[in-house]
């Protein structure tokens, strides 16, 4: 035990005189966190769209009056032809362009107007969101419509949001970045840890003292625990009191599955610090592997229901995205029983762990 | 010139022997495109709904089915009482819940206007939001054709239809917004680290003194050091562009040479930023930190994950000094807008502009490290 | 010395903040004279290496390396010296010749010459047969040999040595100075640190450094003479110790 200690305290001492990773590794999640919680909105506000009024008569003016006050749509740009659609969707001016066509008043006279509605879809995750918009926009306007007649819409859908009234996206990245942070800096960290010994030639003189591999693994992790769980709260802290992230359920609980995480980490980070020959090696490789993944695969934006059959598989077998799962489900809705992610976390630990630990044991052999 | 051809070969030597490190700038990119690209599909699709009938009638079956023969909603479980549903969201079993009340049919038949209640589990924002505007789309559009099936007086009202066509990308393939913006990432991911890597390195061994007494001079050294693996973000990028063609289909609708012009910018960025790095860190480790650090923002803020257009006014100004991005309008610009030069002189010559600084800045910063005890 | 020296300084000093860590230098080498630039660690000895070799700008003073003057015709300097640092800077993932290679292209050889150079330096420092071997497999007697022949490939006028025989076994250190007489015959300036007092002997003349300055410059005999020592070690010892 004292050795595990010995060779803790050392590996303490490395990590607080390197003060510049030290401040990347403290501040970087705490900036993150400020940073994202205020600026991270994913909601469509304030659209951009372009206006061409080919009929330029009563009724199109109705309706051009409409599209502005509808509260969604903040810019109305006024385009005087085609050919400034295109420039202004390449040059990323406009989103969309609601075109009304010459005649406009006459037809609607007569029973049925159209007008067009052309959207950039290049971008397309807004996209389809600002078509639907604006036809949602057309759509008040019929209602208004049937209204000066006198008649009603026949029914209409009344809208609630549970847990998070105002979709307030912090709620819902902050427990992402969590995830993200932890899983980044443990990583990471501990997989330059032993590689950094590795190749200054001072793992063998620890060697060659009575400590074995396994408490020399021990130790060198330990610090990186602390400074996860460090990590950890001053995000979560931060989520709280800044964005008001809700914690409806347990800190315990909480608490013990940020732990079971940042094992996992760790576990990982050693896992590619035995394969790796070479530092430079070991911190691109972790780096790699942590970072795009867990922001693309583990549900922290892109929703894993819409992927593909396959990469869904993909996505379950990373830890994040049962970690996500916990974690939101503690702190937005107050649960406490996870059986399913319990379980997947709990293997994928014992299995990094396993793997990490064989690996070392060949590599030092 | 022949001490720069010198130093260059030397640095591809290196390279070539390092199997471990071409592994992990070539094959690991390319793979990660692959199966990241299959993810990055903002199109919503599988949307559980639950469903709460209180009416039970023709019409409210009506509604109801409407939602699972849509492309973006799959059925989900049907509660039998209010608590029930309610506990369905809150156990996460569907992500949005449909209820028609009681006396629906006979509401609407009386001109009474009911309203369909549409509860959204708002914890995910990723779809909530979407979601609720989808479910309140086929409502709005089930009683439109309610209306025009029971012709009579609404018939002859005068209404707007709209005809919707998607520029660019009429298909609405995310896949082909996404896979640019996945390219650009990891591009910038392999320069940056690498090139903050590789002067340190050579610190931390002490080869550096022996190279700093040489006639090398330090533009040469910088220009040396950063041009393996400029040479090699330049393969990956068209390695993954070609990759991108031929397997997702991503057009080429500009010129390749913008693009090329479009990539010499910002390669000149990222490198001379990583060599920034390197100059101002004593460990490898306090390199890729340092470059980790500010890696992360970029690609936070870059548009990709997250819209700009929300950000607050501040934040947005932040994206404006953030090189990815501008790579990003660039490359998302001629691949599938058919953007020219004049449209995107503005965002080149920015990413000129910065990438001039930078290097710059490691010239001097090397100048000084040579006289440095 | 009718001829310019090789090496020359006059009153050069360098300061870190309020540490003064060299403290006006004097000293004249002649062309071809090998030269011991001997002190306790921490003396001064590689500040002031640095200094003439163009890696530190002095404090104050001057000097002159080869005929170029210090701190001003740095790029003229740096093709005329060549320098092996202590720690033998070597790319270990690089092979004998691509090294040799390396360095002598960065001084400016053509491929044409350097091929001509390698054959005529490599079996001369007893690596030929190790061409195509990675230099992070070679013993440490190998490396030193291979790392002052990247100093000598652009045949530099002057020749700086920062302890070029640490930790090396004496066989290996006796046939490493005979490479540095050769050098000396055919003209070469050699300008040499060592901890290794025996070495002291081999060269023409001999400074010792304490805390900055020099307190003795002579022949390894005449300072013998001076202070009574029977060796350069026991010099060595009464003077430092002083």
């Amino acid at each position: 035990m004292n050795r595990i200690l010995a060779v803790a305290r050392k590996e303490f001492l490395h990590i607080l005189r390197d003060r510049r990773s030290l401040a990347v590794a403290v501040l970087m999640p705490l900036v993150m966190v400020l940073l994202y919680g205020a600026v991270i909105d994913m909601e469509l506000r304030d659209l951009r769209v372009g206006v061409l009024d080919l009929d330029g008569g009563d009724r199109s003016r109705e309706l051009l009056r409409a599209t502005t006050s509808s509260g969604f749509i903040v810019e109305a740009e006024r385009l005087h032809g085609r050919d400034e659609i295109e420039a202004g969707f390449r040059q990323g001016r406009i989103q969309a362009a609601l075109v009304v066509p010459r005649g406009y008043g006459e037809d609607l006279a007569r029973g049925e107007a159209r007008v067009q509605v052309l959207v950039d879809g290049a971008d397309a995750s807004t996209a389809a969101t600002v078509a639907n918009y604006l036809q949602a926009v057309v759509a008040l306007v019929n209602r208004d419509l049937l209204r000066d007649a006198g008649l009603a819409a026949p029914f209409g859908a009344r809208t609630r949001v549970w847990f998070n009234p105002e979709l307030v996206s912090a709620r819902f990245v902050v427990p992402g970045l969590v995830a993200l942070v932890l899983m980044m800096i443990c990583a990471l960290l501990t997989s330059i840890a032993i590689t950094r010994e590795k190749e200054a030639g001072t793992l063998e003189q620890i060697l060659t003292t009575p400590v074995t591999p396994a408490q020399v693994i021990v130790g060198k992790v330990l610090p990186y625990v602390a400074l996860g769980a460090l990590d950890c709260a001053m995000v979560l802290m931060a989520g709280k009191w800044v964005f008001g992230v809700p914690m409806a359920g347990s800190w315990w609980l909480l608490a013990a599955y940020c732990l079971l995480f940042i094992v996992i980490a760790l576990a990982l980070g050693l896992l590619i610090s035995a394969r790796s020959p070479s530092l430079r090696v070991a911190m691109m490789a972790a780096l790699m592997v942590t970072m795009l993944p867990t922001m693309i695969l583990s549900g922290f934006v892109f929703p894993i229901a819409s992927m593909p059959g396959p990469l869904q598989v993909v996505c379950r077998l990373l830890p994040a995205t049962h970690f996500l799962v916990v974690l939101r489900g503690i702190m937005l809705k107050g649960q406490s029983w996870f059986p399913l992610q319990t379980a997947a976390l709990v293997v994928m630990a014992a299995v990094l762990l396993t793997l990490a630990i064989r690996s070392f044991r060949l590599r030092l052999e | 010139m022949r001490a720069l051809r010198c130093l260059v070969r030397k640095e591809f030597l290196q390279l070539r022997r390092d199997t471990a490190l071409l592994r992990v700038v070539f094959v690991l990119p390319i793979f990660q495109l692959l199966v990241l690209s299959y993810a990055l599909n903002s199109d919503l699709r599988n949307v559980r709904v639950g469903t709460l009938d209180e009416d039970r009638t023709a019409l409210s079956r009506l509604v109801l089915d409407a939602f699972p023969a849509s492309d973006v909603f799959v059925a989900g479980p049907a509660a039998r009482d209010a608590a029930e549903l309610e506990a369905l969201l809150q156990a996460g079993a569907c992500d949005l819940a449909v209820r028609v009340p009681a006396g629906f049919e006979r509401d609407v038949a009386a001109g009474r206007t009911p309203s369909v209640g549409i509860d959204v589990d708002g914890t995910n924002s990723s779809l909530a939001g979407r979601g609720a505007g989808y479910a309140g789309a086929i409502v709005m559009r089930e009683a439109e054709r309610f209306a025009a099936a029971n012709a009579g007086p609404a018939a002859s009202v005068p209404r707007v239809a709209t005809v919707v066509r998607f520029l660019y990308n009429p298909e609405l393939e995310s896949r082909l917004f996404m896979v640019p913006g996945v390219i650009v990432m990891l591009v910038t991911i392999i320069s940056a680290l690498a090139t903050g890597m590789a002067v340190v390195r050579e610190k931390e061994l002490g080869t550096l003194d022996q190279v700093l007494v040489t006639p090398l001079t330090p533009l040469q050294y910088v220009v040396g050091k950063t041009l393996p693996f400029g040479l090699i973000a330049l393969v990956d990028l068209a390695l993954a562009t070609l990759f991108a063609r031929v397997w997702f289909h991503v057009p080429m609708l500009g010129s390749p040479w913008v693009l090329l012009l479009g990539v010499l910018a910002y390669l000149l960025v990222t490198l001379g930023l990583g060599l920034l790095a390197s100059a101002a860190s004593n460990t490898q480790q306090q390199a890729m930190f340092t470059v980790w650090f500010f890696l992360v923002f970029a690609i936070m803020l870059s548009g990709f994950f997250f819209p700009v257009d929300n950000m607050p006014e501040w934040a947005r100004w932040l994206t404006r000094v953030n090189p990815m991005r501008y790579f990003m309008d660039i490359v998302r610009g001629v691949l599938l807008r058919g953007a020219g030069l004049a449209d995107l002189a503005g965002e080149l010559l920015t990413l000129l502009g910065m990438g001039v600084a930078a290097f710059g800045g490691a010239v001097v910063a090397f100048r000084r490290e040579g006289v440095r005890g | 010395m009718s001829r310019e020296a090789a090496v020359f300084a006059r009153g050069l000093t360098r300061r870190f903040g309020d540490f003064t860590a060299v403290e006006s230098l004097d000293l004249e080498v002649a062309s071809g004279e090998i030269f011991g630039f001997l002190g306790a660690n921490g003396a001064g000895k590689t500040t002031a290496i640095r200094m003439l070799c163009g890696l530190l700008p002095p404090s104050g003073g001057e000097a002159r390396v080869a005929g170029c003057r210090v701190g001003r015709d740095t790029a003229a300097l740096k093709r005329r010296i060549g320098y092996m640092s202590q720690r033998f800077s070597l790319y270990e993932d690089l092979t004998v010749l691509e090294n040799l290679e390396f360095f002598g292209g960065v001084y400016g050889l053509g491929r044409a010459e350097l091929a001509v150079r390698a054959d005529e330096l490599l079996p001369r420092l007893g690596l030929d047969a190790d061409r195509g071997r990675l230099t992070g497999s070679l013993p440490l007697g190998y490396k030193q040999r291979l790392s002052l022949g990247c100093a000598l490939a652009h045949r530099p006028q002057v020749l700086f040595l920062d302890e070029p025989t640490g930790g090396v076994d004496p066989v290996a250190r006796r046939s490493f100075w005979d490479l540095i007489y050769e050098q000396a015959a055919a003209g070469v300036t050699v300008f040499v640190t060592t901890h290794y007092m025996d070495e002291a002997e081999y060269c023409g003349r001999v400074s010792i450094m304490v805390q900055g300055k020099i307190v003795a410059l002579d022949t390894p005999s005449g300072l013998k003479a001076r202070t009574g020592g029977a060796d350069m070690q026991d010099v060595f010892l009464r003077l430092v110790d002083a």
